[in-house]
């Protein structure tokens, strides 16, 4: 049976990016003033969430510096990346996410970097932000469970914000640690993982200039579902890898233990690098369905990334390593 | 109030609404696009839960009239099975035309190295023989007491079905526990049964 298909749209009436921008800040600033004038002592938002998501979203109406980097693939549509989301946070269907991406309170939202730097502390996300300059990154994505998309990111390098707390001589690891809030995160009240969800990197792999602390998508804030308000994006790894809503990082001189690689370590190993010729236990890596195509393509090394990323793994075998 | 045979025809459209309506909500889903991000992954999720749901059911209908004695569930259990064995045909088709694509090289890889593809072809090749002897003619060529034999085949298949839901899943393993602990509490009523009558 067909699928309804909607007519295409003829390049003529599309509107043209800054048209769009500009209407969307004239859109904007007239909301922004009724709600003012509604809400008098801000009934909804904290003063905190107010300043970090305005200013954020003022900041990606404007020009970013753009970078394509999956060859000259389609994007997938946004509102598939948006309602096709592995977050078991928020349930482990896949529409469950955006269903109850509402219950994710990320106002206000606070990072900590500790363990072994020279200048710890908590910041408050809109901290974080106004430290960092953005910039556009158009990524492939590939789960582990054999699907992908392409995905413009907006966020900076993990390395910038590294560097600004001075790892010490001993850090060998990075440790990313995501929001632990069972009241309000259904997943988190089942043991289907052991929570918070965690996950780490080597420290040469989180310095890699392709390695994103991801604050948007498709020139937008970060929606919930897919990891508001700050993420992890390494796109050479599977999915599970790019750790959603952080809200500690640890920088240790011993190999952390992810939440995936302490459910099964032999499905989910601590590299768990895009590689087509090492099958999952349970299933082939060879292909993949790319979200929103027909048929299925070849999974590329390191998700196509083996130029930039290959070296990184010099000399260890890939069939062992995972 | 229903006569005894009227109330048989109204279980009877009862199952038959059990084993199709499913398929045709599937298909207005499709039509309207209402079957999510991946509509074929739905399509193939859907028809292999249906089918493991109406195998359940159907392995139920014996303690069901056990504890009940109505005349009716035994008459619309061949029914109910036939349902079962459709859903899982089209599990099959769906997945090799869906998940595969028809793409023969990578339908005969999958059958042959990935554990939970094997497990779940092994279940419906169990069900050939009983499908294919599922009609009154068959039963009486066959005899009774062979016929019955092979029949609690059905068995064998819905725990490799369950094996194989089981094998596919991914860190949530709240459903097929639900569906190994009723496979596993109808065997033991079956078995309970057995011990009871034998005496």
């Amino acid at each position: 049976m067909a699928r309804y298909r909607f007519p295409s749209i003829p390049e003529s009436a599309v509107t043209p990016r800054e048209l769009f921008r500009q209407r969307r800040r004239f859109l904007k600033r007239g909301t922004a003033l009724s709600a003012a004038a509604m809400l008098p002592g801000g009934l909804l938002l904290s003063d905190t969430a107010r300043a970090w998501r305005a200013s954020l979203s003022e900041r990606l109406d404007g020009e970013l510096p753009r970078r394509e980097l999956a060859g000259n693939e389609t994007l997938t549509p946004r509102d598939d990346a948006t309602s096709y989301n592995n977050f078991y946070e928020l349930g482990t269907r896949k529409s469950d996410p955006e269903v109850y991406a509402h219950k994710l309170v990320t106002d206000p939202w606070s990072l900590t970097i500790d363990g072994e730097v020279d200048k710890p502390g908590t910041l408050a996300f809109e901290d974080v932000l106004s430290r960092e300059s953005l910039e556009e990154r158009i990524y492939r994505l590939r789960c582990v469970e054999a699907w992908s998309m392409v995905i413009p990111w907006i966020g900076f390098p993990l390395a910038d914000l590294l560097k600004r707390h001075a790892p010490t001589s001993r850090a060998r690891y990075v440790q990313f640690e995501s929001i632990l809030d069972p009241d309000n995160l259904r997943g988190q009240r089942s043991s289907i993982l052991d929570w918070p969800y965690r996950e780490a990197l080597r420290i040469d792999e989180a310095m890699h200039p392709l390695t994103l602390m991801a604050v948007g998508m498709y020139g937008e804030v970060m929606p919930n579902q897919n990891g508001a308000p700050i993420r992890l994006v390494v796109p050479w790894k599977y999915g599970f890898k790019s750790i959603k809503s952080v809200v500690r990082i640890t920088l240790t001189e011993e190999r952390p233990v992810s939440s995936w690689v302490a459910q099964n370590p032999e499905e989910y190993g601590f590299f768990a690098n895009v590689n087509p010729e090492k099958d999952h236990p349970r299933w082939s890596q060879a292909r993949e369905r790319r979200i929103g195509e027909r048929g299925k393509r070849e999974t590329l090394m390191f998700n196509g990334y083996a130029d930039e990323v290959a070296e990184l793994y010099a000399g260890m075998d890939l069939q062992q390593h995972l | 109030m229903l006569t005894p045979a009227g109330r048989i025809l109204v279980f009877r459209l009862l199952v038959l609404a059990a084993g199709s309506l499913p398929a045709l909500w599937l298909a207005w889903q499709w039509w309207w696009g209402d079957l999510g991000v991946v509509p074929e992954e739905t399509v193939v999720h859907a028809t292999g839960r249906m089918g493991l749901i109406l195998l359940l059911a159907t392995i139920a209908f014996s303690p069901a009239f056990r504890l009940t004695g109505w005349v009716g569930i035994m008459i619309a259990r061949r029914q109910i099975g036939l349902w079962a064995f459709a859903w899982l045909v089209a599990h099959m088709l769906a997945w090799m035309g869906l998940e595969q694509y028809w793409d023969w090289r990578w339908i005969r890889h999958d059958m042959v190295d990935l554990p939970y593809v094997r497990y779940g072809v092994a279940a419906l090749l169990l069900l050939v023989p009983l499908a294919l002897t599922s009609f009154r003619r068959a039963q009486q060529a066959m005899g009774y007491r062979a016929w019955h034999w092979l029949h609690r085949l059905v068995y064998v298949a819905a725990a490799l079905g369950v094996v194989h839901f089981w094998m596919l899943t991914r860190a949530d393993y709240r459903l097929p526990t639900l569906a190994a602990a009723i496979l596993a509490g109808l065997l033991l009523f079956r078995l309970v049964d057995a011990a009871i009558h034998r005496r």
